[in-house]
């Protein structure tokens, strides 16, 4: 049943009529007596969507390896254009879980939805959207990068002219026409990024994209994934260290022997946690005022002073004010590190505690 | 059924494979002896011989002996080499089902037999041509015809075996007993039966055989031209059902067992 406020086009009395979406109801207004004919409008329909929002959905997902459960009633589901990181330390279930969804292996148990598809029943359709790169990235060694990637944007239906440019972007642009065989391990990795990137998958599923990369071949790839998110696709990325997906991610799942342990935007998980990055300062030497007025920076939680070393627990933005006001207050800055909170620290946060 | 996916990927394992040097050298290999075979087969014979039969024969001899393995070569690693890889994941993750892979690379692998077979029978048959003027073609055709499918249905096996191991060693390994056991295991043991139980000395134009003894030669494929040497063989059709169904069944099962893994 719905409920709509009518006016009657004489008198403009306002009437509250309830009704069935489509039925047709007579009124007669109590004020004027006027009669008229009111039809409800018709609810929308379904979208093709079967949930909002969501373009990846993973419901009680359980996957078992003989007897050991190596994901255990796993749920979550990754918001359509958002990117989405998800983290645990190796052997947690991360790459068993991402293969369920692509229909690589057989879940014991659960439920996934890609775009609104079964991936049991429909996979061929939900595997249209996506574009996959592999833990273990591998080619056909026999073929160069170029016919590898024609072969795959056969297969995708996609017009090959986009492979060139695409394999020159990742910046093994000189090795087009080489045997994949002969490539290394991180041009093998920066060919697997291309290849998944072929055709604009509206869904981006990363499996340790970093793995095997120099630092220069991780940002192109950071660049990469936030590309793709302006262009709207949904990006879900799986990664062992977590200050490689904090960067990026909108929200995070944090997944610990088969168990998803948290599932959460970065911000809320750092608040809950409470963990901050901490600032390691090394200076010439050290004082007393230099200590006072670093603990008188807004967003300053803790400062512990070790020899000429000052460590300094801080959010993020208090960083670069606390190096000013060392310099104002007169230390000589000798080096910088920054500490950022390790993943176990999360884990130990999330499964003792 | 997604016709231009099976076409991409038969493709695609064709010129993979038509570059993997093993299979290279095992087909120069069968080139030459063929055409040595078919050049003294069809040289040097009195008038009173049928020049294209006994090059034949010969040819048979070659062809039971190299054909299947580079069928077991070709197939052993289609699947459980790609799972090993990593390569499989990435397969599988693209618009395709397992039913259309296990297709596509059967008639890609396929493809690449068919070419060795008609690389080397038709140098072979230019030469025979040459030395045999006037030949009728039917028989040598025909020749053909079943060499590919002896070909086709050892593929078949040795893609079952892929699915069928976890280990790509262990596929090769199963793939290469299968070849010993047809090529060499069964004769002993069917010889040894038939002699100690029905037959003694020669068999000879006038021997009736046991009506178990053509079913059980032929359940092996590679006897497909042997079975013809038998006094009352059966006819060509009936000898060509067995590679046909070692074909259809093993490949059958390599759909059944795949449409099951985990990769």
């Amino acid at each position: 049943m719905t409920t709509k406020t009518v006016k009657c086009p004489k008198c403009k009395n306002e009437i509250t009529v309830t009704g069935k979406p489509g039925e047709k109801i007579q009124i007669i207004c109590p004020k004027c007596g006027s009669k008229g004919t009111f039809t409800f409008p018709q609810k929308n329909p379904e979208p093709k969507t079967t949930t909002d929002s969501f373009t990846i959905e993973v419901n009680n997902l359980t996957k078992k390896y003989n007897n050991f459960k190596a994901v255990d009633d796993v749920s979550f589901s990754v918001r359509s254009g958002e990117i989405f990181g998800f983290l645990g330390p190796n052997g947690a279930g991360k790459t068993t879980t991402i293969k369920s969804m692509l229909g690589l292996i057989y879940a014991n148990s659960g439920e996934i939805k890609i775009n609104g598809f079964d991936i049991k029943k429909r996979g061929k359709e939900a595997k249209k959207y996506i574009g996959y790169l592999p833990e273990k990235v591998a080619f056909y060694d026999n073929l160069t990068a170029l016919q590898n990637m024609y072969f795959y944007a056969e297969m995708k239906t996609i017009p090959k002219e986009g492979c060139k440019p695409l394999i020159e972007e990742m910046g093994i642009g000189e090795a087009v026409n080489k045997k994949v065989g002969k490539f290394s391990k991180g041009m093998q990795q920066r060919l697997g990024m291309a290849r998944a990137l072929l055709g604009n998958p509206p869904i981006l599923i990363l499996d340790e994209p970093s793995g095997g990369l120099d630092p220069r071949g991780v940002a192109l790839i950071r660049n990469k994934i936030r590309e793709m998110k302006d262009k709207g696709s949904t990006v879900f990325v799986s990664s062992h260290i977590l200050a490689e997906v904090q960067e990026v991610c909108d929200r995070v799942g944090i997944i610990d022997k088969g168990v998803l342990v948290a599932e959460d935007s970065v911000s809320k998980l750092s608040v809950k946690l409470n963990l901050k990055p901490k600032l390691i300062i090394e200076l010439e030497k050290i004082s007393e005022k230099i200590v006072e007025s670093v603990k008188k920076v807004e967003g300053v939680e803790k400062v512990e002073a070790f020899g000429v070393m000052i460590h300094v627990t801080c959010n993020q933005k208090a960083k670069s004010k606390i190096i000013i006001s060392v310099e104002k207050a007169g230390g000589d800055i000798v080096n910088i590190q920054t500490k950022e909170p390790s993943l176990e620290e999360v884990f130990m946060g999330f499964t003792e505690g | 059924m997604d016709f231009k996916a099976i076409f991409s990927i038969a493709k695609k394992e064709f010129i993979d494979n038509f570059r993997n040097k093993w299979i290279i050298i095992l087909s120069i290999i069968f080139a030459i002896l063929v055409v040595i075979i078919s050049y003294f087969g069809s040289q040097g014979f009195g008038q009173d011989w049928s020049p294209l039969e006994d090059t034949i024969s010969g040819l048979e001899g070659i062809v039971t002996l190299i054909i299947p393995i580079i069928s077991l070569m070709l197939g052993y690693a289609a699947i459980v080499g790609e799972i090993e890889k990593g390569s499989m994941s990435s397969l599988l993750a693209l618009p395709v089902n397992r039913c259309e892979i296990v297709i596509g690379k059967f008639l890609g692998l396929g493809s690449v037999i068919c070419s060795t077979i008609l690389i080397g029978f038709g140098i072979s048959g230019i030469i025979i041509a040459i030395n045999v003027p006037s030949s009728d073609y039917m028989p040598y055709l025909s020749f053909i015809g079943v060499s590919i499918l002896l070909g086709l249905a050892f593929l078949s096996v040795s893609m079952f075996f892929s699915t069928l191991f976890k280990k790509r060693s262990a596929a090769m390994g199963g793939a290469f007993f299968l070849w010993f056991f047809f090529a060499i295991i069964w004769q002993i043991i069917l010889v040894g039966i038939l002699f100690a139980t029905i037959l003694s000395g020669d068999i000879t134009e006038s021997t009736s055989m046991p009506g178990w003894f053509f079913p059980f030669l032929l359940a092996n494929p590679l006897m497909v031209f042997s079975a013809a040497g038998f006094p009352d063989a059966p006819s060509i059709y009936w000898r060509i059902l067995s590679p046909i169904l070692w074909i259809i069944i093993p490949l059958l099962l390599t759909f059944l067992r795949f449409e099951k893994k985990d990769t």
